[in-house]
């Protein structure tokens, strides 16, 4: 059994339970055992390194401090947020020890920063530790029919020397995983684009415009629902979108779910476990496409493009 | 190396290049950082502008622009850079030497901006952890617009978006000794 040490954030015991809750199902199935790390505190996230320089470095070290106590060789971390400033701060203090020292020194409880446990986002430990085939082992319940617009969000692989993951421009991780569970990942350009992530609240309209266009070419693609990694990508895309459609005159009715709650799903939970009653674009509509057969021309180019997009990535 | 005309020591040039590790001079005005940008046309200068304007010691201009506090460091155009300049770095850079040296540029969205980190920080500072719903309202009511959102919340908090209620961490005594520390650190610099 694999062990993991799980530091869920500040919003998987809020705005993004269904995420912490699938989450916790689908490394149930996969025989990965989760350790929550004991008295996290918040990364600081954009606030601290937008506001200060010492701070947004003290305040993820702890973590990582805490983290070094427990055996587990690597910490998953669920928000891609929390993942970046956590995986910023490794590298600036691996990189840099004089900084560490000096940083150390804020943080007195807890003990000296020693660089020995990895920090991974929870698509970069299903990709890299898991791998598509034993998750494609795992289900019971194909998604088949399913058209999915895979968003990553800025941070989940950019910048590329923090991240050493996957690609900063087209990033295929997500999209092999969503075809493993038998749905078919729509080709879609924007997948990288920035949602406006914490200008949800001090700046709506620039994530109006931002997630916005994100939508429209999510839906040119052809997909039913878009699949995230984070909990501000979701709460941007969802909550925002009845708001979004107002402004635009359209509507999209493009759900968004966490890969965890599509794993989940294929894995076999029933849908009421993945939480629908949390969305606020439902997620029945859209759900409801499994099964269906796929127009000829995208079945035949289906397995083409999945190899590309495998030799690509590798 | 052939100087042309006096050479005047560019201080605000080499602050910037020292506090962001990166050496703006190897900026050759080629734009793709704006084309690339989500935000720039939210700026009052993009980044290739705000680039030049260091390069030209425009310190004042500088830190009296919106760009840096836009900034979400998506980190698209350092990617596309080609001559591989850390430019969220570099904007993050500004931000810190403006707050240092107390320039509040007079923008309202700065102002939001800077509010909402600011109460961010704060509820880091009191709980160890933040809380979505009460961030919300607080913003709403420093900023005194108290309905913003509200059409929203109605249906968040029904839908259990938004939890009641609120965790702290049990170091919550550790954390608000890291923020002094941190602070001191700070000005000690
Ligand atoms: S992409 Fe790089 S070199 Fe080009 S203008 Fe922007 S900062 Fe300068
Ligand atoms: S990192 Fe900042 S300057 Fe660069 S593209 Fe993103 S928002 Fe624009």
């Amino acid at each position: 059994m694999t062990k993991l040490t799980y530091f869920p954030g500040c919003s998987a015991h809020g705005t993004s339970e269904e995420f912490d809750s699938t989450l916790k199902l689908v490394m149930k199935s996969l025989d990965v055992e989760m350790e929550e790390l004991p008295d996290w505190n918040c990364c600081g996230a954009t606030s601290a390194h937008v506001m200060t320089e010492n701070l947004a470095l003290a305040l993820p070290l702890r973590n990582l401090v805490l983290a070094e106590k427990l055996d587990n060789k690597t910490m998953g971390i669920a928000c891609a947020s929390c993942y970046s400033r956590m995986k910023s701060t490794k590298v600036e203090m691996d990189n840099h020890p004089e900084l560490a020292k000096k940083i150390n020194s804020t943080i007195v409880e807890e003990g000296e920063y020693k660089g020995d446990v990895d920090v991974k986002s929870m698509l970069q430990f299903f990709y890299e530790d898991i791998g598509t085939e034993t998750i494609a082992g795992k289900v019971t319940y194909p998604l088949k029919g399913l058209k999915i617009a895979c968003y990553y969000g800025c941070l989940l692989t950019r910048p590329k020397n923090i991240t050493q993951f996957d690609s900063p421009e087209y990033p295929m991780s997500m999209d092999n995983i969503v075809e493993a569970l038998g749905a078919t990942a729509t080709p879609f350009d924007f997948k990288t684009e920035c949602c406006g992530a914490s200008f949800s609240i001090s700046d709506t309209e620039i994530v109006l415009s931002l997630s916005g266009t994100i939508l429209e070419m999510a839906k040119e693609s052809g997909a039913h629902l878009i699949a995230v990694a984070c909990p501000l990508c979701q709460s941007n895309l969802d909550m925002r979108q009845p708001d979004i459609a107002k402004k635009r005159g359209k509507k999209f009715d493009l759900p968004v779910l966490y890969i965890t709650q599509l794993m989940a799903l294929a894995f076999g939970y029933p849908l009421k476990d993945l939480k629908p009653s949390k969305h606020i674009i439902p997620i029945e509509q859209a759900l409801s496409h499994i099964g269906e057969e796929i127009a000829t021309p995208e079945v035949k180019k289906k397995p083409k493009k999945a190899v590309e997009a495998e030799s690509e990535v590798e | 190396m052939i100087a042309l005309g006096q050479q005047i020591e560019n201080k605000f040039l080499t602050a910037v290049n020292k506090k962001s590790g990166n050496n703006i001079l190897d900026c050759y005005q080629c734009g793709k950082c704006v084309s690339t940008c989500p935000v720039s046309s939210f700026m009052d200068f993009p980044p290739r502008e705000i680039m030049q304007m260091i390069k030209l010691g425009l310190k004042d201009e500088t830190y009296m622009a919106n760009s840096m506090w836009f900034c979400l460091t998506c980190a698209a155009c350092s990617g596309r850079c080609p001559r591989e300049i850390d430019i969220p770095r570099v904007m993050e850079s500004i931000r810190h030497l403006a707050i240092e040296e107390n320039v509040n540029p007079d923008d309202p969205h700065v102002k939001n901006i800077r509010k909402f980190h600011e109460i961010f920080l704060d509820m880091v500072r009191r709980y160890g952890r933040n809380y979505e719903l009460r961030m919300m309202a607080e913003f709403n009511i420093r900023t005194r617009n108290l309905f913003k959102d509200m059409h929203l919340a109605p249906k968040a908090l029904l839908k259990g978006k938004i939890p009641i209620g609120h965790e702290k961490v049990k170091s919550a005594k550790a954390i608000q000794r890291m923020f002094k520390l941190a602070e001191k650190l700070e000005n000690t610099k």
